[in-house]
């Protein structure tokens, strides 16, 4: 039992052994590319010559796909046809189902908006697989992100497994006192209370207990940090970061020039 | 002057009625391991507490007197600057771990990050306090995966690590089995012979008789007994005000009603037993 929350996978590849703000800045510069820049096959373009093609160099082209497809399927899916079939645009009907109809004009609007998402999502995903959410976190301390800040972030991703544990094992003790967890809707619903208070109270025990724990340790010290990890930052990193924001800024200003 | 240096403490928490720690002088010199004892509820937590600086400056609460450490008062003091010079490990492991890193390594060096020491003298001071320990092998699991007991000891590796003058333990044993509770008093008196002071909280009597130089009992917030080992752990007053004794001090006491027992004083270990009974 520790699972916790975290896709990081550990590969020796090119993608991993980026700066962790460079990952982050490229999952962005894709993301806008994909919603700002005017041009209707740019999504679809991503996802051919920056999405693919990362995986790989990433070595992560199974699992990225794994998860990737399991989180957008759905949602992408659901964008496509709700706006396939409600985009009022267009007369071209192609489609037509009691008062819903698809045009080929609201096909291709959705078909945009769907692959949009689909960069978003493949973007952050192959982010997280790559990316030590500690390796990113330390880095961003380094570069004057608070290190309360920092650290609820990471301690969330791991303590949320553990509250979880933790909930069910509430939930079978009080259910070993014939606290009825699998009847009727009204029943279960007063069931809540005596599952929730001892989850709630015990955690506000236990953030004392660890607030006490942490800075036994020093956590806030004015010492300036150091990390134990080395974490890489090349100038290929810079120059990279440099690129991947003009690129940004071009694909809005494109935008906004054009509207 | 003694090392750690309390005066006529008393210390009551924020909306509570009576003092947790009342009258309390003690003075530890340098080197010197310190068991504390006590029923639930005697302030042996408190006191833990005040020596490691949360008491105050945690919990706020109405203090008189004074706690001094290496010269030190802890009341001229913040509670970041404290901590250097005082370590503390607690009872429950779990809210110990960070819960910022992933792997036992990552979780010792923790402490050391924060307070900036460099990444090559980082690292060979959590190998050697890994060593130290015999958590070596644990190096690259999560914490959250381990036992109560390494769970514990990771805890007071983490401690260890950063090097305290004055190192004070709060039942940091209380998940472990008999041999890891050995072990853990072994390293504690290896830091005491090192000249690193230890005040720990402990309910196994052998343990403290075997390896600790003085134990405290407390007792409502008072210090109720005070003396080496062997006297305070056999004594008939603490019998007689509900503290625990061990199985040994106990059966001897039964025997010496009988006659059986021909010493004068009481056993607190198997081998002061044996050699009694021989």
């Amino acid at each position: 039992m520790h699972e916790r929350l975290s896709f990081h996978i550990k590969r020796d590849s090119v993608l991993h052994r980026l700066n962790p703000l460079t990952k982050l800045v490229l999952t962005l510069a894709l993301i806008f590319l994909a919603f700002t820049f005017p041009w209707y096959w740019m999504p679809h373009l991503l996802i051919l010559i920056a999405v693919i093609p990362l995986s790989l160099l990433g070595k992560v082209f199974r699992e990225f796909w794994l998860t990737a497809l399991k989180l957008i399927l759905p949602a992408a899916g659901f964008l496509f046809l709700m706006q396939a079939f409600f985009q009022p645009i267009g007369t071209d009907v192609i489609f037509k189902f009691y008062f819903l109809d698809i045009t080929s004009e609201s096909l291709m609007f959705a078909f945009k908006n769907a692959m949009r998402v689909f960069v978003m999502v493949s973007a952050f995903t192959l982010f997280l697989l790559t990316t030590h959410p500690s390796e990113l976190m330390s880095d961003l301390t380094r570069r004057g992100l608070p290190g309360q800040f920092a650290y609820v972030i990471i301690s969330t991703l791991q303590i949320i497994p553990q509250m979880q544990a933790k909930a069910q094992t509430i939930i079978s003790a009080q259910r070993s006192r014939g606290l009825d967890t699998e009847s009727t809707f009204f029943k279960r619903a007063g069931s809540v209370l005596p599952l929730v208070g001892p989850l709630v109270f015990g955690s506000l025990v236990e953030v004392e207990e660890r607030a006490i724990a942490i800075e036994a340790r020093g956590f806030t010290s004015k010492h300036a940090k150091t990390s134990l990890h080395e974490i890489p930052d090349s100038d290929f990193d810079k120059i990279l970061r440099w690129i991947l924001f003009a690129l940004i800024v071009f694909s809005i200003g494109l935008n906004l020039w054009l509207s | 002057m003694a090392f750690v240096n309390l005066q006529n403490l008393a210390y009551k928490y924020p909306l509570t009625k009576t003092n947790a720690l009342e009258n309390i002088n003690l003075q530890v010199r340098e080197g010197e391991f310190v068991a504390v004892i006590g029923p639930n509820g005697a302030g042996k937590s408190t006191l833990c507490y005040a020596l490691a600086g949360f008491v105050p400056h945690f919990f706020k609460g109405e203090i008189s007197g004074e706690i001094e450490v290496d010269g030190r008062k802890s009341g001229e003091s913040t509670l970041d600057e404290w901590v250097l010079n005082v370590g503390l490990a607690f009872q429950n492991p779990f809210n110990q771990i960070s819960g910022a890193k992933y792997t036992v390594f990552e979780e010792i060096a923790f402490g050391l990050e924060n307070i900036g020491v460099p990444r090559d003298e980082m690292k060979t001071r959590v190998e050697e306090a890994m060593s130290l320990t015999g958590i070596s092998d644990l190096a690259d699991r999560s914490p959250y995966s381990l036992s109560g007991g390494q769970q514990q000891r990771v805890a007071l590796t983490s401690i260890l690590v950063m090097r305290p003058r004055l190192l004070v333990l709060d039942e940091p044993t209380s998940q472990m089995d008999p041999i890891g509770t050995r072990e853990v008093f072994g390293v504690v008196r290896r830091m005491a012979e090192e000249g690193m002071t230890v005040v720990m909280v402990e309910h196994k009597m052998e343990w403290i008789a075997h390896f600790a130089d003085r134990v405290i009992a407390l007792k409502e917030g008072q210090i109720f007994l005070e003396g080496t080992p062997g006297d305070v752990l056999t004594s008939d007053v603490l019998i007689e005000n509900g503290f625990g004794i061990s199985r040994y001090t106990s059966v001897a006491r039964e025997a010496k009603k009988q006659g059986l027992w021909k010493k004068e004083k009481l056993p607190v270990t198997l081998d002061e037993a044996v050699e009694g009974f021989k």
